[in-house]
């Protein structure tokens, strides 16, 4: 397998006042084709940010940031908005789909971005909800929007699906289901998956687990043989 | 897929976009209405002038010859001219009416608008076209035979046609404001139609090129002697009382809507800038999927657009069509022209523009200062500011304050933004509702101090112009009046040259000059008083020396003034008999006041007038004026309704999140409704105390531009502002009951769920 992600020293500050904050402090780091990466690490520690900067929806500091061969941290703003249309689906801890959307609707938007040929209904099937397909975000339960909100970041057929804290606002059981979605996309489809949590569990089924821990780099540890989701203990 | 968003985010946020279309709209069509009703009487009357050839001038002469044409066409700029013979006859009705006949030579200039009949035709000695508002109120048709007595002769032509002239647009005699058609007309007939073969004209009507001012000029350079006067077209009384009313619908008809439609932007502006910072995260959500800048900002500058669009041109249209049509019917039965149609102009179409052009500026800034932050932030809700203790929390008495009081100086010092606007709305609301019971209450005073405080004769008779002293000095003992002399005068200072009246007075108690307290001026008899107004337009004050002729004389005489009064529809000097002949001018009485209430005639009276005449006349004549200001104090409320309820729905959106959390805690509803009401009333009293002086200042320019004539000072009368307060007060407290209503349905889960 290829690399397709890597970190290069990458630094992150934010300035408050006279006050800086490193959320991002001297970040290496790879990620091959296909991977199912879990990013662990307490509160606080720029596991968001990390995210966020691979996203495409902040800028690093310095450092350098290569996707696809591609220097992302040397991205204009127009530059930047291609590569999350084309490279990058989001999926969020509050799932943020556009309230006055129906599911379906919320999917096809896609269609609006990219030029991909986009069924929205047989995206939504894939996730279980071909039946909510005209339902609004707020007629649906917290696990189905979620759902909604894969089946979005999927249909444009991405490089990389980057979820943040995917199941930090649902219930185990369907944390679970949300998961295992997420797992089977990586397996079946290829690809590259990278979760941010706080949940440890998780680890044991990912490819590959990175540690941070005040915005630097703790582990980071290659699964032989990781564990099915649905196989944990939770 | 976007445009179903916006299709749906605008059905869901109904209120907010009505009142936006609502604003756009009420705005547009104060300010078109209003204006094309006054652009409309202009450019009714200025058709009228050019399609009859209304003359620039007119030469009085008492013999105008041939040699005397030859004259005026050597002066060169006279382009065209045409003689008359006019002169008042008393038509043979039961109550004499007054009907002046013209005899023209060809009448190619102010031309005979012919409404009924036969063209007027200059070979037709035994035809006649005669006013059509006097024939209908006589009930002559065209094929009626009419007699006139004028000069000794009697006359009897068949009426031919019936129509209007530009010469009598407004057509009342000196007795009278209001014309009453029964008693006065007008009639055109060839000079053949001249009893006598001889015929000696003493109009001449002239059309010249440059300025009247000019025209003048060259005329009494040249011809000095060889004619009595030269009216221009200005100073002619049918236009004159016509452009002087114009200038009255254009002094309210401008400032007001001006002032309202600043208002109704102002809130429109801030209202798109609000709805799209709600949509703050939902940017940041089409952003991270990868939406470009400009499609985003597409789809959220369309939002208001196409609403502000539709609700200006709506006004567009709908204004000129409606407003006007309020006015026209009473101003028909005064003023006589063809047509009364309401105009566009094309400044209505640009201030429209205007209006959806700065709606697409502000959307579009709006937007692109939210795009423009990193996708990261605008994901999240907005960082709340940092609240830093201010001087009110240090002081000891904060901890003693209650949470309500505490929770709404915090809640508005955090959101400056929201509290700003709320305040302005409520100012520019208050502001106008001011402004405009202060129109009603300035017409009412001003006629209470003309036609009580000033003068309060029972009844006024005007004197012949032929009335021999000894006539004069009869009917003084006979009603036990007192002789007053009006005249027109023109004044010059250093700075300026300004028409006025003058008023000669004789130790009267029927008439009294005040100032602008209404309190007595006490003029002697070797003083002379200039009103505020004139002093003002003139830059003048006691102790300067103007000088001033009466119109009509060449005589100009210098005058120190000693006293200032205020008067507020007649500007110009008050001064004795005495002083007048100290000054070596004639002492001529055109008027005889008295406290007795007159309804015989006397010799060498033309017409006796009552005070109830009087003010019934100013009545009728400033019904279309009462009517402006009647539509505009409903046009002020309801526009402070709309702006008061969007601004209480911004906030109360903008403040749910709180509320629900609030509730959630524990607080009851009840607590909660008296912490919004707080909140509000104190917005309302700051907005309200702030709006009154805004208020004062747009009524003041108002008046002040109200034409040279007038003189009214901005006030507002204790029950009009208890009403201003009421109205604000009551529709700001409304409209929060409105809201804090929703706090008991608020479903604390959802809306704390929701992280946008």
């Amino acid at each position: 397998m290829s690399t397709i992600i890597e970190f290069k020293n990458v630094n992150k500050e934010y300035k408050s006042g006279d006050h800086i904050l490193k959320a991002m402090d001297n970040v290496n780091f790879t990620i091959d084709e296909g991977e199912f990466v879990v990013i662990l690490g307490p509160s606080g520690a720029g596991k968001s940010t990390l995210l966020n900067l691979l996203g495409g929806l902040d800028t690093v500091s310095s450092g350098e940031i290569i996707v696809k061969g591609n220097h992302v941290e040397s991205f204009n703003d127009n530059q930047l908005t291609a590569y999350r249309a084309k490279n990058v689906g989001f999926i969020f801890q509050f799932y943020n789909l556009i309230p006055n959307l129906t599911a379906l609707e919320n999917v096809e938007l896609m269609k609006d971005i990219v030029d991909v040929n986009i069924n929205g209904l047989n995206v939504l099937d894939s996730v279980g909800l071909r039946d909510h397909a005209n339902q609004f975000p707020a007629q649906l339960s917290g696990g189905e929007q979620q759902r909604v909100s894969i089946a979005r970041a999927v249909a444009k057929q991405p490089t990389m699906l980057l979820c943040d804290e995917p199941t930090g606002a649902l219930d185990s059981k369907t944390g679970v289901l949300i998961l295992n979605l997420l797992q089977d996309m990586s397996n079946n489809q290829n690809t590259t998956v990278v979760i941010v949590t706080h949940n440890a569990i998780l680890a044991e089924a990912a490819d590959k687990v990175i540690r941070i821990k005040n915005g630097q780099i703790e582990s980071i540890v290659v699964n032989e043989n990781p564990k099915k989701v649905a196989d944990l203990e939770w | 897929m976007l445009a179903k968003k916006m299709l749906r985010d605008i059905s869901k946020h109904k209120a907010q976009f009505i009142s936006i279309f609502l604003m756009a709209f009420l705005g547009v069509f104060v300010f078109s209405g209003v204006g094309g009703e006054s652009v409309g009487l202009e450019v009714n009357v200025n058709q009228f002038y050019d399609d009859t050839n209304l003359a620039d001038g007119w030469i009085y002469s008492p013999d105008i010859n041939d040699l005397f044409l030859y004259q005026v066409d050597c002066l060169g700029a006279t382009t065209q001219m045409e003689r008359q013979y006019v002169v008042d006859s008393v038509a043979d009705f039961k109550n004499d009416p007054d009907v002046t006949l013209h005899f023209v030579e060809n009448n190619t200039i102010s031309k005979f608008y012919l409404l009924e009949g036969e063209k007027l035709d200059i070979n037709d000695s035994e035809g006649v076209w005669l006013d059509k508002s006097f024939a209908d109120a006589k009930g002559l048709k065209v094929g009626d035979n009419i007699s006139f007595e004028f000069e000794g002769y009697e006359i009897e032509k068949q009426i031919r046609g019936l129509g209007y002239s530009p010469e009598y647009v407004y057509h009342a005699s000196t007795s009278s404001v209001i014309p009453d058609f029964n008693k006065i007309g007008f009639a055109y007939m060839s000079y053949k139609a001249f009893p006598e073969d001889n015929i000696t004209y003493n109009v001449l009507n002239v059309k010249f090129d440059g300025t009247a001012e000019n025209y003048n000029d060259i005329l009494s350079y040249h011809m000095d002697g060889y004619y009595s006067t030269f009216v221009e077209r200005a100073e002619h009384s049918s236009v004159s009382q016509f452009s002087e009313e114009m200038d009255q619908h254009k002094m309210m008809g401008d400032i007001f809507p001006v002032v309202f439609i600043l208002i109704a932007m102002l809130i429109l502006l801030t209202t798109m800038t609000r709805i799209i910072t709600h949509q703050r995260t939902q940017i940041g959500i089409l952003k991270a999927c990868g939406f470009k800048n400009h499609s985003i900002i597409l789809h959220y500058v369309s939002y208001g657009f196409w609403l502000v669009l539709a609700g200006s041109i709506l006004g567009l249209i709908l204004g000129p069509m409606t407003l006007p049509q309020l006015f026209y019917p009473s101003m028909s039965a005064t003023y006589k022209l063809p047509s009364w149609n309401p105009a566009w102009s094309m400044d209505f179409v640009y201030v429209a523009a205007l209006m959806v052009i700065m709606s697409l500026a502000v959307s579009y800034y709006a937007v692109k200062n939210i795009s423009e932050e990193k996708p990261a932030d605008t994901i999240r809700p907005k960082v709340p500011k940092v609240s830093t203790s201010g001087f009110l929390e240090k002081l000891g008495i904060w901890k003693h304050l209650s949470f309500n009081i505490r929770w709404n100086y915090r809640d508005a010092k955090r959101n400056k933004f929201r509290a700003l606007m709320t305040i302005i709305g409520v100012i520019g609301c208050s502001a106008l509702l001011v402004c405009a019971f202060g129109m009603y209450d300035g017409m009412n005073d001003l006629k209470e101090w003309e036609y009580s405080q000033i003068n309060h004769y029972d009844s006024k008779l005007v004197i012949n112009e032929n009335a021999t002293d000894s006539q004069i000095d009869d009917v003084v003992s006979e009603v036990n009046g007192d002789k007053i002399m009006e005249s027109a005068i023109e004044i010059e200072s250093d700075d300026a040259k300004k028409s006025g009246s003058l008023l000669v007075l004789n130790d009267t108690d029927l008439i009294t000059p005040t100032d602008y307290d209404w309190n007595k001026v006490d003029i002697k008899e070797d003083e002379v008083s200039i009103s505020q107004k004139m002093a003002d337009m003139l830059n003048v004050k006691v102790g300067d020396t103007v000088k001033w002729h009466i119109l009509g004389s060449n005589k100009w005489v210098n005058t120190k003034i000693d006293k200032i009064h205020a008067d507020p529809i007649s500007q110009g000097f008050i001064m004795s008999s005495e002083k007048l002949e100290d000054l070596d001018l004639n002492y001529t009485p055109t008027i005889v006041i008295t406290s007795e209430h007159v309804n015989e005639t006397y010799d060498g009276v033309k017409a006796a007038n009552s005070m109830k005449d009087m003010t019934s006349s100013w009545d009728e004549l400033t019904e279309s004026m009462w009517m402006l200001i009647y539509i505009l104090i409903f046009f002020a409320c309801l526009l402070a309704v709309v702006v008061l309820y969007n601004l209480g729905l911004l906030s109360f959106t903008e403040i749910e999140r709180e509320i629900a959390t609030l509730k959630v805690l524990g607080f009851k509803t009840s607590a909660l409704r008296k912490l919004l009401l707080t909140q509000n009333l104190w917005f309302t009293a700051i907005g309200f105390i702030l709006g009154i002086p805004v208020g004062y200042y747009i009524l003041a320019i108002m008046w002040e531009s109200s034409g040279d004539s007038f003189y009214i000072l901005p006030s507002v009368s204790l029950s009009n502002f208890i009403l201003t307060a009421v109205i604000t007060f009551v529709l700001s407290i409304l409209v929060n009951l409105m809201f804090s209503r929703k706090i008991k349905k608020l479903d604390m889960v959802e809306s704390l769920k929701e992280n946008e």
